[in-house]
């Protein structure tokens, strides 16, 4: 466990463990940012993050990307040794998250108050914004955390919202924001609107990396993302009241505070989302900027969207894996893990002890019921205690020798699912399906499934002695 | 470089706006088109600043913008 207290730090752990990458030669925004950053994702699942320092047309601006787009870099953002396999990143998320809430630390001042424009505004002269894909309707800043109070329960903390929305700017400050009407934030708008009150946002640019991949998860409407980022790095998160009364993280590089617009929308996108799809275009709320801190030399962090896997399928990894696992093993302990990497979850995979026959499929249904599954998960593959979600081969012989379609396969028809998946019929509504890929035990008597192979004996010895050995071997 | 464009490669709107110039003078400029509210860098590949190179697959026509989906809807306002 680590508590970063800024993007800065996180980046020279990333440069200590060599998952940096400075590019120093003159880049253009378009199309060089965009396409090194899709590249990356190409080079496997260690790719560093890389940072840009020479960019055409501005004398200093700094850009990094990728910088949560591994499993080193999550485990490192994470605190935790940057080989950990998957399946301890897992259980060290799940673990932290149950311990939810931990402590604030408010402090009166932050690094990011060091320059502040209050008049003219022009964000294109203060962050290098690029077009990620060429579909993108313009510039996106795209992994940033929003944040925004209730109008009608202002000064209650547990109900402030820290979140990741896209965010597409139009102009010098203005700036489109997609707030789908599931997210919390929606909710404050709603109710700002109905007042016919514009409602105070700030955007927190380029933090530290734990608080990204809070506002990445879907948690209760009542649990604030800082008090889980506490117990996330297991130590109080460090916060900054704005002058409206809203709490930004210590450690920014950029802070943009404004307006949402009551009642006004003006067409957005599209945008290349996490389904590997643009999303069209939308008539979506507005934000006016009245004010722009940073910090000195700051650094602008920007995430690549495009087909899986990239960037955002890590950040959308364990976020949606743990709140996912914690919910369905509150009503079933048997649920050992629950893998819901693949396209923020339209795909799940859990792996469950199983009491009697049957009991997989109902352990598929209850996933179909989470908060989250009811707008994602549409293919849920339900997996033997002994079979790591996380590693596909194993699941893959789980569903060769464990389905048969006769009577493993359950189709549920017209559920609902989230508008960007592109294979709803209507939008939004599609059939979903559970794979019993379990072990038929007693009274499901079917199949022929003998003795099952297990490993010779002291095979765990010397799988130790030979890790070292063969370690030692490829230095 | 910095002309400023006569229509927006997305939907052929006139209103042609400059948005900003490049910090280092005469680097680039980024346009942006009042009516759909596309933006586009001066030094971008040419398909995304000629409207004859532009994709099909993303070009809108101005008459469609009204007709696309709000979301969130806009509440009534409450009674005071």
């Amino acid at each position: 466990m680590r508590a970063y207290q800024d993007l800065r730090e996180f980046l020279a752990v990333l440069e200590q463990e060599r998952q940096l990458l400075r590019i120093t030669e003159s880049v253009a925004l378009e199309p060089d940012v965009g396409a090194a950053a899709c590249a990356l994702t190409q080079l496997g699942e260690s790719s560093p993050a890389i940072q840009f320092s020479n960019i055409a047309g501005y004398a200093s601006a700094r850009l990094v990307m990728n910088v949560h787009g591994s499993w080193p870099n999550h485990a490192l953002a994470l605190g935790l040794d940057k080989d950990a396999p998957l399946r301890d990143q897992f259980f060290a998320f799940v673990q932290r998250y149950q311990q939810y809430p931990g402590k604030l630390e408010r402090v009166a001042s932050a690094p990011w108050q060091e320059v502040v424009i209050d008049k003219d505004v022009n964000l294109y002269d203060l962050m290098p914004l690029f077009r990620v894909n060429r579909g993108d309707g313009g510039y996106f800043i795209d992994k940033a955390c929003v944040i925004s109070r209730d109008p009608d329960d202002w000064e209650n903390d547990d109900v402030e919202n820290v979140g990741v929305y896209r965010l597409q700017v139009k102009g010098r400050n203005r700036i489109g924001i997609q707030t789908v009407p599931q997210h919390d934030i929606a909710i404050h708008l709603a109710h700002a609107e109905e007042r016919g009150e514009d409602l105070p946002v700030a955007i927190a640019v380029g933090n530290e990396p734990v608080i990204t991949l809070m506002a990445a998860t879907p948690m209760l409407y009542n649990q604030l993302e800082y008090k889980m980022a506490a117990v996330m790095q297991g130590a109080p998160y460090r916060i900054v009241k704005t002058a409206k009364g809203l709490d930004m993280p210590w450690g920014s590089e950029y802070v943009l505070e404004g307006r949402i617009l009551a009642r006004q929308r003006e067409p957005e996108g599209p945008f290349g989302e996490f389904p590997g799809y643009y999303s069209g275009c939308h008539q979506y709320p507005v934000i006016e900027i009245d004010r722009v801190s940073h910090r000195r030399n700051p650094i602008y962090d920007s995430c690549y969207v495009g087909r899986p896997w990239t960037e955002l399928d890590f950040l959308q990894a364990m976020t949606t894996s743990a709140p996912i696992f914690v919910q369905l093993n509150s009503a079933f302990p048997e649920v050992v893990a629950v893998n819901a990497l693949y396209t923020h979850g339209l795909v799940v995979i859990v792996s469950t002890k199983t009491r009697y026959g049957g009991f997989a499929k109902a352990i598929g249904m209850r996933l179909l019921t989470t908060p989250h599954g009811l707008g994602y998960a549409k293919i849920v593959i339900v997996v033997d205690a002994d079979v790591d979600p996380f590693d596909l081969k194993q699941v893959m012989w789980a569903v060769s020798v464990k389905v048969n379609p006769a009577g493993d396969v359950v189709i549920l028809p017209n559920l609902s699912v989230n508008l960007l998946d592109p294979a709803g019929e209507p939008s939004g509504i599609v059939h979903k399906m559970i794979i019993d890929a379990t072990t038929p035990i007693a009274p499901d008597i079917r199949g022929d499934y003998g003795e099952e192979l297990d490993m010779p004996q002291r095979t765990d010895a010397w799988r130790e002695k030979l890790a070292a050995l063969v370690k030692e071997l490829q230095k | 470089m910095t002309d400023l464009p006569a229509t927006c490669p997305r939907c052929r709107s006139t209103r042609i706006e400059v948005r900003s110039t490049s910090p280092v003078a005469g680097v680039w400029t980024v346009f942006g088109c009042a009516t759909c509210l596309y933006a586009w860098r001066s030094t971008e590949p040419e398909e995304n600043r000629n409207p004859d190179k532009y994709p099909a697959a993303f070009r809108l026509d101005p008459a469609q913008l009204p007709h696309l989906l709000v979301a969130p809807r806009i509440p009534p306002l409450r009674r005071r």
